[in-house]
Protein backbone atom coordinates (compact mmCIF):
# COMPACT_ATOMS: atom_id res chain seq x y z
CA UNK A 1 0.00 0.00 0.00
CA UNK A 2 1.19 3.45 -0.99
CA UNK A 3 0.83 4.78 2.83
CA UNK A 4 4.42 3.93 3.71
CA UNK A 5 6.44 6.05 5.94
CA UNK A 6 7.51 8.72 4.27
CA UNK A 7 10.42 10.52 5.24
CA UNK A 8 11.13 14.64 5.79
CA UNK A 9 14.58 14.06 2.77
CA UNK A 10 11.49 13.03 0.56
CA UNK A 11 9.67 15.58 1.41
CA UNK A 12 11.87 18.47 0.98
CA UNK A 13 13.31 16.65 -2.33
CA UNK A 14 9.86 17.12 -3.96
CA UNK A 15 8.78 20.57 -2.02
CA UNK A 16 10.23 23.32 -4.57
CA UNK A 17 8.65 22.25 -7.33
CA UNK A 18 5.41 21.75 -5.43
CA UNK A 19 5.23 25.14 -3.92
CA UNK A 20 6.02 26.37 -7.36
CA UNK A 21 3.39 24.25 -9.04
CA UNK A 22 1.10 25.03 -6.28
CA UNK A 23 2.05 29.15 -6.22
CA UNK A 24 0.92 28.92 -10.23
CA UNK A 25 -2.20 27.06 -9.65
CA UNK A 26 -3.43 29.79 -6.87
CA UNK A 27 -1.91 32.68 -7.89
CA UNK A 28 0.01 33.31 -5.07
CA UNK A 29 3.49 33.96 -4.43
CA UNK A 30 5.60 30.91 -3.40
CA UNK A 31 6.73 32.22 -0.49
CA UNK A 32 3.28 31.87 0.74
CA UNK A 33 3.26 28.15 0.07
CA UNK A 34 4.39 26.93 3.30
CA UNK A 35 4.71 23.29 3.82
CA UNK A 36 2.42 23.41 7.16
CA UNK A 37 -0.05 25.82 5.97
CA UNK A 38 -4.22 24.95 5.27
CA UNK A 39 -5.01 25.28 1.46
CA UNK A 40 -8.37 25.84 2.35
CA UNK A 41 -8.41 28.21 5.58
CA UNK A 42 -4.68 29.75 4.95
CA UNK A 43 -5.24 30.05 1.02
CA UNK A 44 -8.40 30.04 0.12
CA UNK A 45 -8.07 27.74 -2.22
CA UNK A 46 -11.79 25.54 -3.17
CA UNK A 47 -12.65 22.38 -4.73
CA UNK A 48 -11.30 23.72 -8.20
CA UNK A 49 -7.89 24.46 -7.17
CA UNK A 50 -7.52 21.63 -5.51
CA UNK A 51 -8.25 19.90 -9.28
CA UNK A 52 -5.58 22.42 -10.58
CA UNK A 53 -3.10 21.47 -8.58
CA UNK A 54 -3.22 17.91 -8.81
CA UNK A 55 -3.45 18.66 -12.59
CA UNK A 56 -0.45 20.41 -12.60
CA UNK A 57 1.49 18.21 -10.11
CA UNK A 58 0.99 15.28 -12.74
CA UNK A 59 2.68 17.31 -15.58
CA UNK A 60 5.56 18.87 -13.61
CA UNK A 61 6.28 15.28 -11.84
CA UNK A 62 5.11 13.24 -14.94
CA UNK A 63 2.98 11.33 -12.84
CA UNK A 64 -0.42 9.74 -11.92
CA UNK A 65 -2.40 10.80 -9.15
CA UNK A 66 -5.76 10.04 -9.14
CA UNK A 67 -7.97 12.58 -9.25
CA UNK A 68 -11.02 13.35 -6.63
CA UNK A 69 -9.79 10.81 -4.75
CA UNK A 70 -7.40 11.78 -2.04
CA UNK A 71 -9.78 11.15 0.46
CA UNK A 72 -10.74 7.66 -0.77
CA UNK A 73 -7.20 7.30 -0.35
CA UNK A 74 -6.39 8.60 2.77
CA UNK A 75 -9.43 5.63 4.25
CA UNK A 76 -6.83 2.63 2.57
CA UNK A 77 -7.76 -0.57 3.32
CA UNK A 78 -10.73 0.84 5.88
CA UNK A 79 -14.25 0.04 4.41
CA UNK A 80 -16.10 2.86 3.77
CA UNK A 81 -18.75 1.72 6.37
CA UNK A 82 -15.98 1.47 8.92
CA UNK A 83 -14.27 5.16 7.84
CA UNK A 84 -17.24 6.87 8.40
CA UNK A 85 -20.98 6.98 9.11
CA UNK A 86 -23.73 9.40 7.96
CA UNK A 87 -20.40 11.52 6.83
CA UNK A 88 -19.00 11.70 9.63
CA UNK A 89 -16.12 9.54 10.33
CA UNK A 90 -16.07 7.36 12.67
CA UNK A 91 -13.15 6.60 15.65
CA UNK A 92 -11.59 4.06 13.70
CA UNK A 93 -11.76 6.66 10.32
CA UNK A 94 -10.29 8.91 12.55
CA UNK A 95 -6.81 6.94 13.44
CA UNK A 96 -6.72 5.75 9.87
CA UNK A 97 -6.71 9.70 8.81
CA UNK A 98 -4.46 10.84 11.20
CA UNK A 99 -2.12 7.60 10.49
CA UNK A 100 -2.09 8.56 6.25
CA UNK A 101 -2.20 12.82 7.57
CA UNK A 102 0.51 12.24 9.57
CA UNK A 103 1.95 15.94 8.87
CA UNK A 104 -1.02 17.09 10.52
CA UNK A 105 -0.92 18.65 14.23
CA UNK A 106 -3.58 16.17 16.08
CA UNK A 107 -5.10 20.11 17.54
CA UNK A 108 -6.17 20.36 13.82
CA UNK A 109 -8.73 16.90 13.65
CA UNK A 110 -11.97 18.13 14.95
CA UNK A 111 -14.02 15.39 16.76
CA UNK A 112 -16.51 14.89 15.60
CA UNK A 113 -15.03 15.19 11.95
CA UNK A 114 -16.70 15.29 8.85
CA UNK A 115 -15.82 13.85 5.85
CA UNK A 116 -16.86 16.91 3.46
CA UNK A 117 -14.35 18.84 6.15
CA UNK A 118 -11.14 16.21 5.59
CA UNK A 119 -9.57 18.86 2.74
CA UNK A 120 -9.74 21.53 5.24
CA UNK A 121 -6.73 19.54 6.26
CA UNK A 122 -4.94 19.62 3.51
CA UNK A 123 -1.63 21.25 3.33
CA UNK A 124 1.09 21.49 1.20
CA UNK A 125 2.91 18.58 2.96
CA UNK A 126 0.08 16.71 1.82
CA UNK A 127 0.76 17.13 -1.53
CA UNK A 128 4.56 16.90 -1.37
CA UNK A 129 3.61 13.12 0.00
CA UNK A 130 1.22 12.41 -2.49
CA UNK A 131 3.44 13.33 -4.64
CA UNK A 132 6.25 11.05 -3.12
CA UNK A 133 4.09 8.21 -2.97
CA UNK A 134 2.85 8.58 -6.66
CA UNK A 135 6.65 8.49 -7.81
CA UNK A 136 6.78 5.05 -5.40
CA UNK A 137 4.14 3.70 -7.70
CA UNK A 138 5.42 4.80 -10.62
CA UNK A 139 8.78 3.12 -9.89
CA UNK A 140 7.10 -0.52 -8.21
CA UNK A 141 7.77 -3.04 -10.92
CA UNK A 142 4.02 -4.08 -12.43
CA UNK B 1 -34.79 26.35 -35.46
CA UNK B 2 -34.63 24.62 -32.04
CA UNK B 3 -31.80 25.89 -30.19
CA UNK B 4 -30.61 22.61 -28.97
CA UNK B 5 -27.39 21.69 -31.38
CA UNK B 6 -27.78 24.75 -32.84
CA UNK B 7 -27.56 27.43 -31.10
CA UNK B 8 -24.21 26.83 -29.24
CA UNK B 9 -22.78 23.63 -30.82
CA UNK B 10 -19.65 23.91 -33.07
CA UNK B 11 -19.12 20.22 -34.33
CA UNK B 12 -20.90 19.25 -37.42
CA UNK B 13 -19.04 15.93 -37.94
CA UNK B 14 -16.64 13.40 -36.50
CA UNK B 15 -14.06 12.48 -39.41
CA UNK B 16 -11.86 10.99 -37.33
CA UNK B 17 -12.17 8.69 -33.91
CA UNK B 18 -9.98 6.65 -31.57
CA UNK B 19 -12.27 6.07 -28.23
CA UNK B 20 -10.26 7.74 -25.49
CA UNK B 21 -7.11 9.15 -27.60
CA UNK B 22 -8.06 11.01 -30.03
CA UNK B 23 -10.67 12.74 -32.60
CA UNK B 24 -10.94 15.04 -35.74
CA UNK B 25 -13.55 17.11 -36.45
CA UNK B 26 -15.23 19.95 -38.72
CA UNK B 27 -17.23 22.64 -38.10
CA UNK B 28 -18.73 24.72 -40.94
CA UNK B 29 -18.72 28.58 -40.45
CA UNK B 30 -22.15 29.76 -41.48
CA UNK B 31 -21.23 32.42 -44.03
CA UNK B 32 -24.36 34.43 -42.53
CA UNK B 33 -22.88 35.43 -39.43
CA UNK B 34 -21.19 38.65 -38.67
CA UNK B 35 -17.83 36.97 -36.93
CA UNK B 36 -16.63 33.49 -35.68
CA UNK B 37 -14.32 34.81 -32.61
CA UNK B 38 -11.59 32.64 -31.40
CA UNK B 39 -13.00 32.17 -28.11
CA UNK B 40 -16.13 30.14 -30.17
CA UNK B 41 -13.25 28.36 -32.11
CA UNK B 42 -12.04 27.17 -28.67
CA UNK B 43 -15.43 26.12 -27.91
CA UNK B 44 -15.41 23.82 -30.69
CA UNK B 45 -12.20 22.43 -29.60
CA UNK B 46 -13.39 22.12 -26.24
CA UNK B 47 -17.02 20.48 -27.57
CA UNK B 48 -15.10 17.78 -29.71
CA UNK B 49 -13.08 16.48 -26.75
CA UNK B 50 -16.43 16.19 -24.69
CA UNK B 51 -18.25 14.44 -27.11
CA UNK B 52 -14.83 11.59 -27.34
CA UNK B 53 -15.02 11.81 -23.33
CA UNK B 54 -18.73 11.52 -22.84
CA UNK B 55 -18.60 8.30 -25.66
CA UNK B 56 -15.82 6.75 -23.21
CA UNK B 57 -18.25 6.98 -20.30
CA UNK B 58 -21.20 5.70 -21.87
CA UNK B 59 -22.88 9.23 -21.46
CA UNK B 60 -22.87 8.77 -17.82
CA UNK B 61 -21.34 12.17 -17.16
CA UNK B 62 -20.40 15.31 -19.35
CA UNK B 63 -17.22 17.36 -18.68
CA UNK B 64 -17.61 21.20 -18.03
CA UNK B 65 -15.00 24.06 -19.07
CA UNK B 66 -12.79 24.71 -15.95
CA UNK B 67 -9.37 24.74 -16.47
CA UNK B 68 -7.45 25.90 -19.38
CA UNK B 69 -3.62 25.79 -19.01
CA UNK B 70 -2.77 27.86 -22.02
CA UNK B 71 -4.89 29.10 -25.50
CA UNK B 72 -3.16 30.47 -28.07
CA UNK B 73 -4.89 32.66 -30.62
CA UNK B 74 -2.88 32.76 -33.68
CA UNK B 75 -5.34 34.34 -36.49
CA UNK B 76 -9.42 34.93 -37.00
CA UNK B 77 -11.59 32.60 -38.14
CA UNK B 78 -13.51 33.44 -41.42
CA UNK B 79 -17.28 33.17 -41.42
CA UNK B 80 -17.91 30.69 -44.47
CA UNK B 81 -14.56 28.31 -44.36
CA UNK B 82 -14.37 25.50 -42.34
CA UNK B 83 -12.48 24.62 -38.87
CA UNK B 84 -11.22 21.58 -38.86
CA UNK B 85 -10.58 20.35 -35.37
CA UNK B 86 -8.33 17.82 -33.60
CA UNK B 87 -8.03 16.55 -30.17
CA UNK B 88 -5.80 14.68 -28.22
CA UNK B 89 -7.36 12.75 -24.96
CA UNK B 90 -4.28 12.83 -22.20
CA UNK B 91 -6.54 11.22 -19.80
CA UNK B 92 -10.63 10.63 -19.39
CA UNK B 93 -12.80 8.84 -17.19
CA UNK B 94 -15.51 9.53 -14.83
CA UNK B 95 -13.90 12.36 -12.94
CA UNK B 96 -12.38 14.37 -15.31
CA UNK B 97 -11.09 14.71 -18.98
CA UNK B 98 -7.43 16.24 -19.69
CA UNK B 99 -7.17 17.10 -23.41
CA UNK B 100 -4.88 19.33 -25.85
CA UNK B 101 -6.20 20.14 -29.18
CA UNK B 102 -6.30 22.75 -32.12
CA UNK B 103 -8.45 24.43 -34.71
CA UNK B 104 -7.57 25.16 -38.24
CA UNK B 105 -8.70 26.46 -41.62
CA UNK B 106 -6.81 24.77 -44.68
CA UNK B 107 -3.56 24.11 -42.58
CA UNK B 108 -3.80 27.06 -40.69
CA UNK B 109 -3.64 26.46 -37.51
CA UNK B 110 -6.13 29.55 -35.49
CA UNK B 111 -6.14 28.01 -31.87
CA UNK B 112 -4.02 25.67 -30.13
CA UNK B 113 -5.87 24.75 -26.58
CA UNK B 114 -3.08 23.02 -24.46
CA UNK B 115 -3.43 21.05 -21.09
CA UNK B 116 -7.22 21.95 -20.58
CA UNK B 117 -9.32 19.83 -17.70
CA UNK B 118 -13.00 19.70 -17.42
CA UNK B 119 -14.49 17.47 -14.50
CA UNK B 120 -17.19 14.98 -15.35
CA UNK B 121 -20.67 15.81 -13.89
CA UNK B 122 -23.96 13.47 -14.13
CA UNK B 123 -25.05 14.03 -17.79
CA UNK B 124 -28.84 13.79 -16.85
CA UNK B 125 -28.32 17.02 -15.27
CA UNK B 126 -27.72 18.63 -18.08
CA UNK B 127 -28.87 16.98 -20.77
CA UNK B 128 -31.28 13.34 -21.79
CA UNK B 129 -27.95 10.76 -22.05
CA UNK B 130 -30.28 8.98 -25.15
CA UNK B 131 -30.51 12.17 -26.94
CA UNK B 132 -26.58 12.97 -26.73
CA UNK B 133 -25.71 9.10 -27.85
CA UNK B 134 -28.00 9.59 -30.73
CA UNK B 135 -26.39 12.83 -32.04
CA UNK B 136 -22.94 11.12 -31.21
CA UNK B 137 -23.78 8.48 -33.56
CA UNK B 138 -25.01 11.24 -36.02
CA UNK B 139 -21.90 13.39 -35.93
CA UNK B 140 -19.60 10.15 -36.24
CA UNK B 141 -21.78 8.45 -39.86
CA UNK B 142 -23.54 11.26 -41.72
CA UNK B 143 -22.83 14.45 -39.59
CA UNK B 144 -25.19 17.18 -38.49
CA UNK B 145 -26.49 19.78 -41.12
CA UNK B 146 -24.23 22.57 -41.83
CA UNK B 147 -25.02 26.23 -40.87
CA UNK B 148 -27.54 25.59 -37.91
CA UNK B 149 -25.72 28.16 -36.00
CA UNK B 150 -27.01 31.97 -36.08
CA UNK B 151 -24.74 33.58 -34.47
CA UNK B 152 -24.45 35.06 -30.79
CA UNK B 153 -25.71 38.06 -29.00
CA UNK B 154 -23.06 39.62 -26.85
CA UNK B 155 -24.34 40.34 -23.75
CA UNK B 156 -24.71 43.71 -22.24
CA UNK B 157 -21.83 45.05 -20.41
CA UNK B 158 -21.92 48.52 -18.25
CA UNK B 159 -18.62 49.84 -17.55
CA UNK B 160 -18.62 51.13 -13.82
CA UNK B 161 -14.96 52.51 -13.33
CA UNK B 162 -12.76 52.98 -16.27
CA UNK B 163 -8.71 54.26 -16.00
CA UNK B 164 -7.58 54.73 -19.61
CA UNK B 165 -5.22 51.92 -20.97
CA UNK B 166 -4.83 50.77 -16.91
CA UNK B 167 -8.23 48.66 -15.49
CA UNK B 168 -11.57 48.31 -15.71
CA UNK B 169 -14.51 47.52 -13.96
CA UNK B 170 -17.79 46.69 -15.13
CA UNK B 171 -20.94 44.46 -14.75
CA UNK B 172 -22.34 42.03 -17.56
CA UNK B 173 -25.71 41.40 -17.24
CA UNK B 174 -26.64 37.65 -18.68
CA UNK B 175 -29.79 37.93 -20.08
CA UNK B 176 -32.11 35.57 -18.95
CA UNK B 177 -33.38 34.32 -21.60
CA UNK B 178 -31.01 33.66 -24.56
CA UNK B 179 -31.23 30.99 -27.61
CA UNK B 180 -27.47 29.80 -26.73
CA UNK B 181 -29.37 28.43 -23.05
CA UNK B 182 -31.55 26.05 -25.00
CA UNK B 183 -28.11 24.42 -25.98
CA UNK B 184 -26.05 24.80 -22.97
CA UNK B 185 -27.63 23.01 -21.68
CA UNK B 186 -31.42 22.02 -22.17
CA UNK B 187 -31.83 20.72 -18.79
CA UNK B 188 -29.41 23.44 -17.17
CA UNK B 189 -29.13 26.61 -18.47
CA UNK B 190 -25.22 28.12 -17.90
CA UNK B 191 -23.68 31.00 -19.60
CA UNK B 192 -21.07 29.55 -21.76
CA UNK B 193 -17.76 30.24 -20.14
CA UNK B 194 -16.10 30.76 -23.70
CA UNK B 195 -18.62 34.13 -23.66
CA UNK B 196 -17.67 35.61 -20.47
CA UNK B 197 -14.31 34.98 -21.98
CA UNK B 198 -15.13 36.78 -24.80
CA UNK B 199 -16.30 39.40 -23.50
CA UNK B 200 -13.07 40.04 -21.14
CA UNK B 201 -10.82 39.61 -24.17
CA UNK B 202 -13.05 42.53 -25.97
CA UNK B 203 -13.05 44.65 -23.00
CA UNK B 204 -9.23 43.87 -22.72
CA UNK B 205 -8.51 44.73 -26.31
CA UNK B 206 -10.03 47.82 -26.06
CA UNK B 207 -8.41 49.17 -22.74
CA UNK B 208 -4.97 47.87 -24.79
CA UNK B 209 -5.96 49.97 -27.43
CA UNK B 210 -5.49 53.18 -25.22
CA UNK B 211 -2.52 52.12 -23.69
CA UNK B 212 0.32 53.95 -25.48
CA UNK B 213 2.61 53.19 -27.01
CA UNK B 214 1.55 50.91 -29.18
CA UNK B 215 4.29 51.09 -32.80
CA UNK B 216 2.96 52.72 -35.48
CA UNK B 217 0.16 50.87 -37.13
CA UNK B 218 0.19 47.80 -34.46
CA UNK B 219 -3.67 46.19 -33.77
CA UNK B 220 -3.23 44.66 -30.28
CA UNK B 221 -4.69 41.57 -30.58
CA UNK B 222 -5.31 38.69 -28.29
CA UNK B 223 -1.99 36.36 -28.74
CA UNK B 224 -2.91 34.11 -25.58
CA UNK B 225 -4.73 33.83 -22.37
CA UNK B 226 -3.29 31.55 -19.97
CA UNK B 227 -4.81 29.94 -16.20
CA UNK B 228 -8.50 29.99 -17.33
CA UNK B 229 -10.32 28.70 -14.11
CA UNK B 230 -13.71 28.38 -14.33
CA UNK B 231 -14.93 28.20 -10.00
CA UNK B 232 -18.74 28.05 -10.61
CA UNK B 233 -21.15 28.49 -12.87
CA UNK B 234 -23.16 31.78 -14.15
CA UNK B 235 -26.61 31.65 -14.37
CA UNK B 236 -29.01 33.21 -16.61
CA UNK B 237 -29.97 36.45 -15.60
CA UNK B 238 -26.81 36.68 -13.28
CA UNK B 239 -25.06 40.17 -12.88
CA UNK B 240 -21.19 39.33 -13.10
CA UNK B 241 -18.49 42.13 -11.75
CA UNK B 242 -15.84 42.05 -14.57
CA UNK B 243 -12.56 43.26 -13.59
CA UNK B 244 -9.68 43.70 -16.12
CA UNK B 245 -6.09 45.18 -15.12
CA UNK B 246 -3.22 45.61 -17.42
CA UNK B 247 0.15 45.94 -17.08
CA UNK B 248 2.23 48.54 -18.96
CA UNK B 249 3.28 46.94 -22.18
CA UNK B 250 6.96 45.22 -22.17
CA UNK B 251 9.02 43.41 -24.77
CA UNK B 252 6.23 44.04 -27.04
CA UNK B 253 2.86 42.42 -25.17
CA UNK B 254 0.87 43.75 -22.99
CA UNK B 255 -0.42 41.75 -20.11
CA UNK B 256 -3.87 41.43 -18.24
CA UNK B 257 -5.73 40.05 -15.50
CA UNK B 258 -9.11 39.07 -15.95
CA UNK B 259 -11.38 38.49 -12.90
CA UNK B 260 -15.35 38.10 -12.87
CA UNK B 261 -17.20 37.84 -9.48
CA UNK B 262 -20.89 37.50 -8.57
CA UNK B 263 -21.91 38.67 -5.22
CA UNK B 264 -17.75 39.27 -4.05
CA UNK B 265 -17.37 35.71 -4.94
CA UNK B 266 -14.91 35.03 -7.50
CA UNK B 267 -16.69 32.82 -10.37
CA UNK B 268 -13.76 33.37 -12.87
CA UNK B 269 -9.96 34.21 -13.33
CA UNK B 270 -7.40 34.33 -16.00
CA UNK B 271 -4.29 36.01 -17.62
CA UNK B 272 -4.05 37.57 -21.13
CA UNK B 273 -1.20 38.39 -23.41
CA UNK B 274 -1.91 40.75 -25.68
CA UNK B 275 0.20 41.67 -28.83
CA UNK B 276 0.98 44.22 -31.47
Amino acid sequence: MANDVINKDEIMAVYPKVAETMADALGCDVEDIKLDVSLIDGLDAESIDFLDMVFRLERAFKIKIPRGKIVENARGDLPEAEFEQKGIVTEKGLAQLKSYLSEIPDSRFKTPMKVADIPRLFTPETFCKLVVRAQREAKAPA
Amino acid sequence: MAPHFAAYSFVDRITDFVPAKHARGQFAIPPHVPEFSSCLVAEAVGQLAAWVSMAHINFRGRPVAALATETRFHTDATPGRTLDLVVDIDDCDDEAVAYSGSASIDGKTIVDLIHCLGPMLPVEDFDAPETLRARFELLRAAGASAHRFQGVAMPAVMTREHARGQSLQATLAVPSEAPYFGDHFPRRAVFPATLLLDTQIRLALDLAREAPPWKDRQVPHPARVTHVKMRSFILPGQNVDLAIDLAPLANGIAKASLNARIDERVVATARLEIAG
